[in-house]
């Protein structure tokens, strides 16, 4: 004698398989809900942070200066402002020195700088040619390039004076011309290390430019920790690109906000109109079954049984091809992978499971109410 | 006969009918609100960029930004002197043309500047004369209100913002307003370089954030009076709505002569940064347009991965609805094997079956899709509505495009069940299995 649970388990079971191709057709409706559900949620988890880095592209946020007018910093002070700066929010960290400098006896201001860095903090920057890569090499603003006819591959000698009036002077090959439309178009560029040895005068940067992605503490904040924690730091945001920043991502991000609620609840309402239809159509087995005595309280368990388990099979199958769909999306717009978010996958199976068993019980409750010899009979 | 069947079906078999239809609608709603927004985020994303300032920089051609460059040097060259050559100024009076462009509808907004050094208690001030808000008149008959106003939308004002008729009326940054000491309100006298001394009364305090700060925003006549430079400015900053850059446009920008006759009408004609600075050159004599990439690239950047992202958003999720649709339509013929075991049993063929099914699954699903479509241009208007603060311009395009994926999934989506059940022997779907 089977015991009345293994009975309803065999019951349950017999009824998927019995019925493959509406089972198929039940569980791909789950599937698809499912698909939606954690695809769409982890895009809205991932999408700001994306559209914050992608948004960085502007340039920096953020610069350092002195607090002092006219005051220099020191390497110590950029070290002391990157231990200050949240280190998964900092895209880059740039140190600027201008020195003004000498070329045929023309003005000019020579800008020293860690060009790897440059590349981080300002990836708008079209450098035709190359990046100086090795000592001894500079890149000059597009300005400067045509007010000296000097191109990439050719010699120019800067000259100039250090702070305690001596003087310097020395050839540099040009690796190319940058060129932003902006301020930069009129300066020469040399790596900080070859100006401090130009000029033999160390450890001076004029100012710092930070580039942060937004999330989290606001940027006024992380600017006041920098005060408070470097006291002779004074940071200031740089507002034009902050300011627009803030509005233009807070739109961005409620537009995928608000197009995965519409597009999940529409889709969870096409999971419930596909699962009550499939259950619709087995009232002549609810008929049957009462017909055979079967209580109405046990015929609902098994149907709700039976899409219990159709929510949890078709939740975790959604949940894989979820993230494979979120992993697309994430990864042909932005280029980046995306990290799965396991503690999503519980969440997807509960809300399939709670949709196919919500979806169960209102034809299930309509079918029971018939009298089964009218249900058997056919109409 | 057909028909009386079909309605016959239609009549009786109400609910498993609406079941269709409301699914039906509901991929077709949302078809609709994506496809809406898909084809109209591009420009509303271009519009709110805006804010970032203008993207291209109209100097003339004799002068360059080098100015910049000798503003650091200013003690020992004494500069931030003006050029005394006519050419290396623009004209104001011209200034109407850039809104005549081939793309005169992508230019938002732009502002001409005359900077000039001011003498305020010892100290040398930037002035820069500008329009706030102009009104033009075009020889075209179109009115044009723009200046700096909308383009400076990052400045925090105190007071009240810039106006071209009040000619002593300027603007003061903030850093220098509190050097001075100056409130909104307050009149203080300046010095112009050829000796003049003008009283201005400062209508507002600004914080840009910026170099700005420490400089006055006048209107573009005060600033041409002090200067003794009428009707010139030195240089024009426009913000355009572009398109994305791409290959093309990278060649034309560097070259344009490169480009083939075919090549050259695409550049043309596609509003890239690139090409507005073109045309704007040949309208204007005598000047540059150059890019300001920080703003531009930024801008491509942005808006193509905005567009990419709701594209293949919408794109899959259109694959879900029509996977949904398909697969409603599956159950529904499916639980129909005793109807068509019966129909085969009298002896209808399998067209005439399947013609039946498909019809009514057909009538079924267009009734949801109208419904559907006008719950979707709602829907894309509610999203709209609350992201951007506009409605969305639903392309008419949609309709088709929605008419021929509702037809195209109920078709397809039938044929697999269809095909499967007039395989079935009808004695035995009639026997009961």
């Amino acid at each position: 004698m089977l015991s009345n649970r293994s009975f309803a388990l065999r019951m349950v079971l017999w009824s998927l398989l019995r019925r493959r191709s509406r089972l198929l057709v039940a569980l791909t409706g789950v599937t698809i809900g499912a698909t939606v559900l954690l695809g769409l949620v982890s895009l809205c988890y991932d999408i700001p942070k994306q559209l914050s880095r992608e948004f960085r592209s502007y340039g920096a946020n953020l610069v350092l200066v002195k607090d002092q007018v006219g005051g220099r910093l020191s390497h110590g002070d950029l070290e002391a402002a990157r231990g200050a700066l949240p280190a998964d929010r900092l895209v880059g960290l740039t140190p600027f020195r201008y020195e003004p400098v000498r070329n045929n006896m023309l003005p000019y201001t020579a800008v020293g700088t860690y060009f790897d860095d440059v590349k981080l903090t300002s990836p708008f920057w079209r450098v035709t040619g190359e990046y100086p890569s090795k000592p001894g090499q500079i890149l000059l603003g597009a300005e400067v390039a045509e007010a000296t006819k000097l191109q990439s591959g050719q010699r120019m000698t800067i000259e100039g004076r250090n702070t305690s009036q001596e003087r310097y002077s020395k050839d540099y090959t040009i690796t190319g011309t940058v060129s932003t439309g902006g301020v930069e178009d009129g300066f020469i560029y040399l790596s900080l290390t070859d100006m401090e040895e130009m000029t033999r005068e160390k450890g001076l940067i004029d100012l710092v430019e930070a580039s942060l992605t937004s999330g989290g503490t606001p940027l006024s904040d992380l600017a006041n920790q920098v005060r408070s924690s470097v006291p002779d730091l004074e940071p200031r945001l740089v507002t034009r690109v902050t300011r627009s920043e803030e509005t233009v991502l807070t739109k961005l991000t409620w537009l995928v906000y608000l197009v995965t609620v519409v597009v999940l609840t529409l889709t969870m309402i096409c999971v419930t109109t596909t699962m009550m239809t499939v259950v619709m159509e087995r009232r002549k087995e609810i008929g049957l079954k009462k017909a055979l005595g079967a209580e109405n309280k046990k015929v609902a368990r098994e149907f709700l049984a039976e899409g219990l388990m159709l929510g949890i099979f078709g939740g975790l199958i959604g949940s894989f091809t979820g993230f494979l769909f979120a992993r697309l999306v994430s990864y042909s717009v932005f280029g980046r992978g995306l990290n799965p978010e396991f503690h999503l996958v519980p969440l997807t199976v509960l809300v399939s499971a709670l949709v196919t068993v919500i979806a169960s019980l209102w034809p299930v409750k309509k079918a029971m109410e018939v009298e089964p010899a009218l249900v058997l009979k056919g109409e | 006969m057909f028909l009386k069947m079909l309605l016959g079906a239609l009549v009786r078999q109400k609910k498993k009918h609406l079941m269709i239809a409301f699914t039906v609608g509901l991929g077709v709603s949302l078809a609709t609100a994506m496809l809406g927004v898909m084809f109209d985020v591009g420009d509303k994303v271009n519009q709110e960029l805006k804010s970032y300032g203008a993207n291209l920089n109209v100097i003339p051609k004799g002068s360059s930004m080098m100015g910049d460059l000798y503003r650091l040097n200013e003690g020992e060259e004494g500069g931030g002197e003006l050029s005394e050559l006519e050419s290396d100024f623009i004209k104001e009076d011209e200034l109407y043309k850039i809104k005549m462009i081939f793309w005169a509808y992508n230019i938002v907004d732009y502002a001409p500047f005359l900077t000039v050094q001011v003498g305020l208690n010892g100290q040398k001030i930037p002035l820069s004369g500008t329009w706030f808000n102009k009104h033009l008149s075009l020889p075209t008959g179109d009115e044009v209100d723009t200046g700096m106003t909308a383009m400076k939308s990052w400045w925090a004002l105190e007071g009240q913002p810039g106006d071209d008729n009040d000619s002593l009326g300027v603007l003061v940054g903030r850093e220098l307003a509190i050097d001075q000491d100056l409130k909104v309100g307050s009149s203080f006298k300046v010095q112009g370089p050829y000796g003049q001394t003008e009283s201005l009364k400062v209508r507002a305090i600004f914080e840009s954030g910026g170099e700005d700060d420490r400089g006055i925003f006048a209107p573009l006549a005060l600033a041409q009076s002090l200067a003794q430079r009428p009707g010139l400015v030195q240089r024009v900053e426009v913000s355009a709505l572009t398109t994305p850059e791409n290959e093309l446009a990278r060649r034309a920008a560097q070259n344009p002569g490169s480009l083939t006759r075919l090549e050259w009408d695409t550049w043309y004609c596609t509003a890239y940064i690139s090409s507005i600075a073109y045309q704007i050159e040949e309208i204007l004599p005598g000047v540059r347009v150059k890019p300001i990439l920080r703003v531009a690239q930024s801008e491509g950047a942005i808006l193509s991965k905005t567009q990419l992202m709701i594209i293949l958003l919408t794109i899959l999720t259109l694959l879900c609805s029509a996977l949904a649709i398909s697969n409603l339509v599956t159950a529904n013929i499916m639980e129909r094997s005793v109807e068509i075991g019966l129909l085969k049993a009298l002896g209808a063929t399998g067209l005439s079956i399947s013609l039946l099914v498909l019809c009514e699954i057909l009538i079924a699903g267009f009734g949801g899709g109208i419904v559907g479509y006008l719950v979707g241009l709602g829907l894309a208007q509610f999203i709209g509505l609350s992201v951007f603060g506009s409605t969305v311009a639903v392309k008419s395009v949609v309709i088709p495009i929605g008419v021929l994926m509702v037809l195209t999934v109920t078709f397809l989506g039938s044929l697999p069940a269809l095909k499967t059940l007039l395989g079935l022997n009808p004695t035995e779907v009639l026997h009961g299995r």
